[in-house]
């Protein structure tokens, strides 16, 4: 979650859209010929990618928040394994990894012959060094991902082993994330604002509050890329992304406002496609505080909420989600039927639990829309809460409701993958406490077999949900609008990830 | 005249001083932490403190304030708690967009006021001065949001003439797309700030209408106009010019809101972010820079009233 998303902004320019913008002349494009031959990829092409949210800096390492993921992670740098955007673990810095049968030792063969953008040498020793510094540094992000690694070694040349206490059937997900990415040990560039990694594009230039540049680099160990760059441009502004995106300012548009697609559709060379996420707009219960305690109420709260009439209010750009854990995420059980929508039992439940009138407050983000409020406040009015809904800015929600979890209701997108462990830990802000669903989740962990591990998993977010530990409103799906010609970005968790190695443009 | 500057310098240190610490104190109040959002929605408290420990946050303020003032004493605003670069490199970078703004405001605004200004006090009591009245009188009211978005509907969506928002990322290497860029945001400031300069220019040219020295002028042949040009525009100006010492400030101020109306990439969209992720060090120099530049505007515009009005002088100067 800490990549909360920050996505459809207000959309203050909504009767401004229209916009013209002058043709944006792409310096690549300028120096290796036009725009090329329809059908063939342009070696000279520089891809425009138009984001949401810009990074506050470039440290992968210590910072947190998507917007470096998405920019950095696959294309600048790289692990011993890597993800697809549906979620498979790929070796990519490793040609091979075996996992022991007792779970407790990963071997890892490397590729030979890769090189950091610097023109060094990829060693095991980078290797070791990088995985260890995660382990060992508190300040890092993602260092309790390694809490069950004992030892990082490099037998040989080529190995390198991680030995762990006990069985972490998450470990290779992690590996796959920033737990796992590759620095060069010798290497004393400023990370805050340069980079140094093994992807097939350098870092060229990040002007803060504008634009970052990444460009091919011509040294890369595996396929090289088929553009000679990629500009990234941030939009907070809905309408602005949408205006970029038909002047031609981008190529390619992700995170586009559903609200607001028809304006996109029917456009000459513009094409939209739609993805899946794993973000998971969660309205939380603070299930330590009354009136929370009682089920009866969560309950009540589940059933008088109509995730049909939320999905329309954001445009459309959503599935119904009935537990904690979305589709494309191990575990995942159609749990739709639990706590459906059903006014008139919520009702009985209030009256059963003697919390008629009730009077709740709801604090979420003010980057979300103002609509979800507006829609929580008519439905619950119905079985008779009355909402007050407070937008704050995310540094505030974060200090009250993330750390002092002074709040009763609140929205979240909770768009990390593989973020069950939020519901076995009765200190997160959900103050939602099951030992039967801690012991299953520690089960999960300790599995070796995938399967037992999908099964435990799936046991335990039956329990959250039949818990009422939270209502889930919908699982995000994402827009992304792609010009004619531009190949090979992918749509499906766009949020998360950009692993832009296959894109082309003609 | 040594003596008039020098108080007014030591006016100006003072100034400078108690908006530091104003600046300072007052951000403290501020509900978060730079420290949680760095370490992000799955930081752990051990993982905050140790942020924190890093940044030199757990050391008591008023340490922290005296250590920031020694800084700039060396004239260095500081560095940023989150990218680590200099606060003012990153601010002459956005003042590269937000200087230029402010000035093509200004220019508008003058351009604007000043001529409609006397029109409308000549004119008065007559429909044309009445009306111009009206308009200023609204347009100083409008809020500079809603300005700019009827002036995107109307320039941009309506007419295609301009951008509606953006500027070009690599800035002034293409003159022509800044300007582009830059000429609706300084309208939207302009006209409201011109319709502010052109309620002051009236009230002065009425003022100036009463005098002896106009009446002389118009009793030796001249028309009333002219009289006021030749002989009552130089006191008017001199009047716009102190009204101006303290717009400087709203025309700053304005920058920073229709910079995020235009997503334009200078100092006052920064600041707005830097106040989202609690980038303390960072916002009080942004705050205390423009402070300082206010202020020193505000010297040098009263030195130049002194200078160009001789009713200011001392005796023997």
């Amino acid at each position: 979650m800490s990549s909360a998303r920050f996505p459809l902004p207000k959309r203050l320019l909504a009767a401004a859209s229209l916009a013209v913008a002058t043709a944006l002349v792409v310096a690549g494009c300028s120096s290796g010929g036009t725009t090329g031959e329809t059908g063939k990829p342009d070696a000279a092409a520089v891809v425009n990618v138009g984001l949401v949210l810009e990074p506050t800096d470039l440290d992968i390492r210590t910072t947190a928040g998507i917007a470096l993921d998405q920019v950095l992670i696959d294309n600048v740098y790289q692990g011993l394994v890597g993800r697809t955007s549906t979620n498979d673990i790929v070796d990519v810095l490793a040609t091979k990894h075996t996992v022991s049968s007792d779970g407790l030792t990963y071997t890892f063969t490397l590729h030979q012959g890769v090189r950091f953008h610097d023109g060094a040498d990829l060693t095991a020793a980078d290797v070791v060094w990088s995985l260890q510094q995660v382990k060992d540094t508190a300040t890092f992000q993602n260092t309790a991902d390694l809490a069950a690694v004992k030892s990082i070694s490099s037998p040989d040349a080529d190995t390198v082993v991680l030995k762990l206490s006990e069985p972490d059937s998450n470990l290779l997900w992690a590996l796959s994330g920033r737990a796992g990415l590759v620095l060069e040990e010798a290497a004393t560039n400023d990370l805050k604002t340069t980079a140094n990694g093994t992807g097939p594009y350098t870092l060229a230039s990040w002007k803060q509050g504008d634009n970052i540049q990444l460009k091919r680099f011509s040294d890369y160990w595996g396929t090289k890329a088929k553009v000679a760059g990629v500009t990234f441009r941030y939009y907070t502004q809905a309408s602005a992304a949408i205006n970029a995106v038909i002047s031609g300012d981008v190529d390619v548009q992700t995170a586009v406002d559903a609200t607001l697609k028809s304006q996109l559709t029917g456009v000459d060379g513009i094409s939209l496609k739609s993805g899946k996420t794993t973000d998971k707009y969660t309205l939380a219960f603070n299930n330590a505080e009354a009136p929370f305690t009682d089920i009866r109420v969560r309950k009540a709260i589940r059933e008088a909420i109509d995730s049909k009439a939320i999905i329309t209010a954001v445009g459309g750009s959503g599935v119904e989600q009935g537990g904690p854990i979305p589709e494309l995420d191990p575990g995942y059980d159609d749990l739709t039927s639990v706590d459906s929508y059903d006014p008139d039992d919520a009702r009985k439940l209030l009256k059963a639990a003697g919390a008629t009138n009730l009077k709740l407050s709801l604090t979420y983000a003010n980057f979300y829309p103002a609509s979800l409020g507006d829609v929580l406040t008519s439905q619950l009015k119905k079985v008779g809460i009355t909402l007050t809904v407070k937008q704050t800015d995310f540094t505030t929600w974060i200090n009250n409701v993330l750390v002092k979890h002074d709040y009763q209701l609140s929205i979240v997108n909770h768009a990390e993958s593989h973020d069950f462990g939020n519901w076995a830990n009765p200190k997160y802000y959900f103050g939602y406490d099951n030992t039967k669903v801690q012991e299953l989740y520690a089960e999960s962990l300790a599995a070796t077999d995938q399967t037992v591990v999908d099964e435990k998993l799936a046991e335990a977010a039956k329990i959250v949900s039949d818990d009422a530990a939270a209502d889930w409103l919908y699982t995000a799906t994402t827009l992304t609008a792609i010009h004619d010609g531009v190949t090979g970005f992918p749509t499906s968790s766009t949020s998360a990830r950009l692993d832009l190695a296959n894109l082309a443009k003609s | 005249m040594f003596r008039f500057v020098l108080s007014r310098l030591v006016l100006l240190v003072i100034g400078l001083v108690v908006a530091s610490a104003l600046i300072f104190f007052t951000l403290r109040l501020l509900t978060g932490d730079v420290a949680q959002v760095i370490a992000g929605t799955q930081g752990t408290a051990a993982q905050v403190a140790a942020i924190r420990t890093q940044l030199g946050l757990d050391r008591p303020l008023p340490v922290q304030y005296l250590d920031w003032l020694a800084g700039m004493l060396h004239g260095d605003l500081g560095t940023s708690l989150v990218t680590g670069s200099s606060v003012s490199s990153q601010l002459l970078q956005k003042l590269t967009v937000t200087l230029p703004l402010a000035g093509m405001s200004l220019v508008i605004g003058l351009l604007v006021g000043i001529p409609l200004g006397v029109v409308a006090a000549v004119r008065n009591r007559r429909p044309e001065g009445t009306a111009l009245s009206v308009v200023a009188q609204a347009l100083a009211a409008v809020p500079a949001v809603w300005g700019g978005m009827i002036l995107i509907a109307v320039f941009a969506v309506a007419l295609k003439l301009l951008p509606t928002q953006g500027y070009p990322s690599d800035g002034w290497a293409e003159p022509g797309r800044a300007l582009r860029s830059l000429l609706l945001p300084a309208l939207t400031i302009g006209i409201i700030e011109g319709a502010v300069i052109l309620r002051f220019t009236r009230s002065a040219t009425l003022g100036a209408l009463d005098e002896d020295y106009v009446r002389t002028a118009a009793a030796k042949g001249m028309t009333r106009t002219r009289a006021v040009l030749t002989h009552g525009l130089p006191n008017v100006l001199l009047s716009v010019v102190s009204v101006l010492g303290v717009q400087m400030a709203a025309l700053l101020v304005g920058a920073v809101l229709v910079e995020q109306l235009f997503a334009l990439p200078g100092v006052g969209r920064m600041l707005v972010a830097d106040v989202g992720v609690r980038d303390l060090t960072k916002v009080q120099g942004e705050l205390l820079a423009l402070t300082g530049l206010v202020l020193i505007l505000g010297f040098i515009v009263d030195l130049v009233h002194r200078a160009v009005d001789p009713r200011l002088r001392e005796p023997g100067e």
